[in-house]
């Protein structure tokens, strides 16, 4: 078996496509037989048809001159006029359709004539019906002339129809051949070619499969990690036995390479790998790998001791930063119930605020009250000075009555002095009149006595008028300083009208100034809850940081260890 | 200070009712009046009656705060002093002369006659006339008290304390500190009187 695999399924598949040819060709020609067959079958029935219909015409010609020469009306003439036309039509078509059979050609030169003569014999008939009258045409016609071309003309046409059914008889014929044929090619030939295709499939599937089994199966194996002995190629010389020969060389390979990671892996770096080629990547691959890892190696152990002595450093700074962070805790948290402190004198200083500025406003309102009752006192006392003015002038007026008073009791006096000495002469008189004049003397006494009395009341009127006029001129006095003193009053009331509303000012402004304070107190107040929310976060943070730290001591001690081992297990490496 | 404005409404109403009264007294007032005044009178009717020795009518008037009584039967009358017209060329004691009802009289300032304190002059001035049936003249007087009759025992020599010129012209002393002044010695003063040539 010298053949390589690609030449035995090239063969299998040649032999396949050389018999789906054949059948298909087979195919191809049955159905142009079958379409041509169709096509000249269809061919003859047109040519019937147009047999048939010249005949037709003919005979409609010869009703219309038939129904003319009895009647003689121009009526019966249509079907004649309109075969005259077609007739010649007809021929034509005939003669066209059956331009490849010469038989008919030659039946078709006999039948134009008599057609012609036929025709002419019709128009002879009905001009002699039209100008020589009924008798002259009836002669015409039974001279027998026309009915011996309609004879003859319908002995061709039967003749032309006969020769066009054996003609479609025999095309049957051959078509139930070509068919028969077609048939047994295709129950014959597809069976035989399946049959010979599923030997050469079989056959080819066998004598590759079974070598690629072995060789998937060793390669699963290596996949696994399991790298057989020895691979057989079998002594095969295609390309399974080249695909053979081919991995039994790379699990060589692979087991070299497998020994030398090995001694790596034994902690022997002085193990040497040589690369079969340059393109061979793992073997490269190794190779760098070796070189790089001892020089690693190398820089690891130089790092191992930094590392050692920086985790030693670490441990003994990381205990610094723990202590640290406890006292940063210990402050934050003093500083935090500061901040605590802080937030509740804030806000007793906000609702301080609040209180001032209500109570600011109460004052606001109550200075406006003091205000309008300032004014209204103003107006009271303006009052009281109209009214003291009033009382001056009715005590001046009482006065100047008492002066007029004092007058009349003048006058009154020296009427009583006149009449005292009156009295007096008359009882002068009375007594020089002696005994007669006694009684005038009582009389003149009488009188005298009324002076007396008047007098007395004049006097005693007059020490009236005079405690009146005393006690106008107190009356005017206080009435006076009254009016001073309203006049003060109603200055002293403008001034503290003045004051109070200037206070009124001062405490609208310290109202606004509390409500300021008020707002900016609440603004501190805020800002205050946000600090000691931050104080807050800074504690559990430092909380935080602290418990971390102590971590970072463990793991920094932890570190020192990790050093420790780092040396032990770099000194394991020989470079 | 309170003031009880409804006391003084009253104590006014009651000075406006008062008014309206008038000076026209009640009649029980009236009645009181004239009840005393005829005790008075009966008084003094009694007083006369049990008199003996007889009365004579005086008329009292004051000068210089001292209470004179002179007999009224030598007195034409008295008038105030309302216009007199000072004389030049006459002894300080003569004040003037006065016109009364036509008649022209002059006037005698006792109290400079008599060199009592001066008192000075004034409306209530008044002036006494007197007069017999030689001579009429004036004497001022301060205030004329009136017409009273005295009994004649009341009269009592003057006492000696009262010295210097107007003891020539005392009839004596009665009650009540009253001096009387003798009004014929007075008139039939010829010191008084002003001769025309003598003071030319």
């Amino acid at each position: 078996m010298k053949w390589s695999i690609g030449t035995k399924i090239g063969g299998g598949f040649t032999l396949a496509l050389v018999m789906l040819v054949i059948i298909g060709m087979a195919s191809y020609r049955s159905a142009t037989g079958f379409l041509e067959a169709a096509e000249l079958r269809s061919h003859t029935y047109v040519v019937l048809g147009e047999l048939r219909n010249l005949l037709s015409a003919l005979q409609d010609a010869e009703t219309g001159q038939r129904g003319y020469l009895l009647t003689g009306q121009e009526s019966y003439l249509e079907p004649y006029n309109a075969a005259v036309g077609t007739a010649g039509q007809f021929i034509d078509e005939l003669r066209r359709l059956t331009a490849d059979n010469p038989n008919q050609q030659h039946r078709l030169d006999a039948l134009q004539p008599l057609v012609t003569d036929k025709m002419s014999e019709l128009r002879l008939t009905i001009d002699l019906r039209r100008n020589k009258g009924f008798e002259a045409a009836l002669e015409a016609v039974q001279s027998g002339k026309g009915k011996q071309a309609m004879d003859d003309i319908r002995r061709l046409i039967t003749q032309m129809e006969k020769d066009e059914d054996d003609l479609l008889k025999a095309r049957d014929e051959r078509l139930n051949a070509d068919a028969q044929k077609m048939i047994s090619i295709i129950t014959f030939g597809i069976p035989a070619a399946f049959v010979l295709l599923a030997v050469a499939g079989l056959w080819i599937t066998r004598d590759i499969v079974v070598p690629l089994k072995a060789i998937t199966a060793a390669s699963v194996r290596i996949a696994a990690g399991d790298l057989p002995q020895e691979f057989t190629s079998g002594g095969r010389q295609d390309e399974v036995g080249v695909l053979a020969r081919a991995f039994a060389a790379m699990t060589r390979s692979l087991r070299e390479m497998a020994g030398v990671a090995g001694q790596i892996a034994a902690g022997n770096l002085r193990a040497q790998v040589k690369p079969q080629s340059e393109r061979d990547v793992l073997g490269n691959a190794f190779a760098t790998m070796v070189a790089k890892l001892r020089r690693t190696i190398s820089e690891l152990t130089e790092g191992v001791g930094v590392l050692g002595s920086a985790a030693g450093e670490i441990v003994a700074t990381t205990a610094q930063v723990a202590s640290g962070a406890a006292e940063t805790a210990t402050a934050v948290t003093e500083t935090t119930t500061t901040v605590e402190e802080v937030k509740k004198t804030a806000q007793l200083s906000s609702e301080k605020a609040l209180y001032v500025s209500d109570t600011a406003q109460k004052a606001a309102q109550v200075s406006q009250g003091g205000r309008r009752a300032v004014e209204q006192s103003i107006e009271g006392i303006n009052a009281v000075r109209r009214q003291m003015e009033a009382i001056a002038q009715s005590i001046v007026k009482l006065s100047e009555q008492g002066q007029a008073i004092g007058e009349i009791i003048a006058t009154v006096n020296d009427l009583a002095e006149q009449s005292n000495l009156l009295a007096v002469n008359a009882a002068i008189e009375a007594s020089k009149a002696g005994e007669q004049g006694k009684g005038f003397t009582v009389v003149a006494q009488e009188i005298k006595s009324l002076a007396e009395q008047s007098k007395q009341a004049t006097m005693q009127v007059r020490g009236i008028l005079g405690d009146i006029q005393k006690a106008t001129t107190a009356a005017v006095l206080a009435a006076e300083q009254g009016s001073k003193a309203v006049e003060a009053g109603v200055k002293q009331s403008t001034e503290s009208g003045e004051a109070i509303r200037a206070l009124s000012q001062s405490i609208v402004e310290a109202a606004q100034a509390a409500s300021q304070i008020a707002a900016s107190s609440h603004q501190q107040q805020v800002g205050m809850d946000q600090v000691a929310l931050a104080m807050d976060n800074i504690r559990q943070a430092s909380a935080q940081n602290a418990a971390g730290t102590k971590q970072a001591e463990a793991a920094a001690h932890n570190l020192n260890e990790l050093g420790r081992r780092l040396r032990d297990v770099v000194d394991q490496y020989r470079l | 200070m309170a003031v009880d404005w409804n006391a003084i409404r009253d104590r006014l109403k009651a000075a406006a009712d008062a008014l309206e009264r008038g000076v026209a007294p009640s009649r029980e007032e009236a009645a009181e009046i004239l009840k005393a005044r005829a005790r008075a009178l009966a008084e003094e009717e009694a007083g006369t009656g049990a008199a003996d020795g007889g009365s004579i009518e005086i008329l009292e008037f004051r000068l210089a705060f001292e209470n004179y009584g002179i007999a009224s039967s030598h007195v034409r009358e008295v008038c105030p002093l309302k216009a007199f017209t000072p004389l030049p060329g006459v002894p300080p004691f003569v004040l003037g002369i006065v016109n009364v009802r036509g008649r022209i009289f002059s006037v005698i300032d006792l109290k400079r006659f008599f060199e009592l304190p001066d008192k000075g002059l004034g409306d209530l001035n008044k002036v006494i006339i007197l007069g017999d049936s030689m001579l009429e003249f004036g004497i001022l007087a301060d205030e004329i008290a009136g017409v009273r009759p005295i009994r004649s025992g009341e009269i009592q020599p003057p006492l000696p304390t009262l010295t210097g010129t107007r003891q020539k012209y005392l009839k004596g002393v009665g009650r009540d500190q009253l001096v009387m002044l003798d009004a014929e010695k007075l008139l039939a003063d010829r010191d008084l009187i002003v001769h025309q040539e003598s003071a030319a």
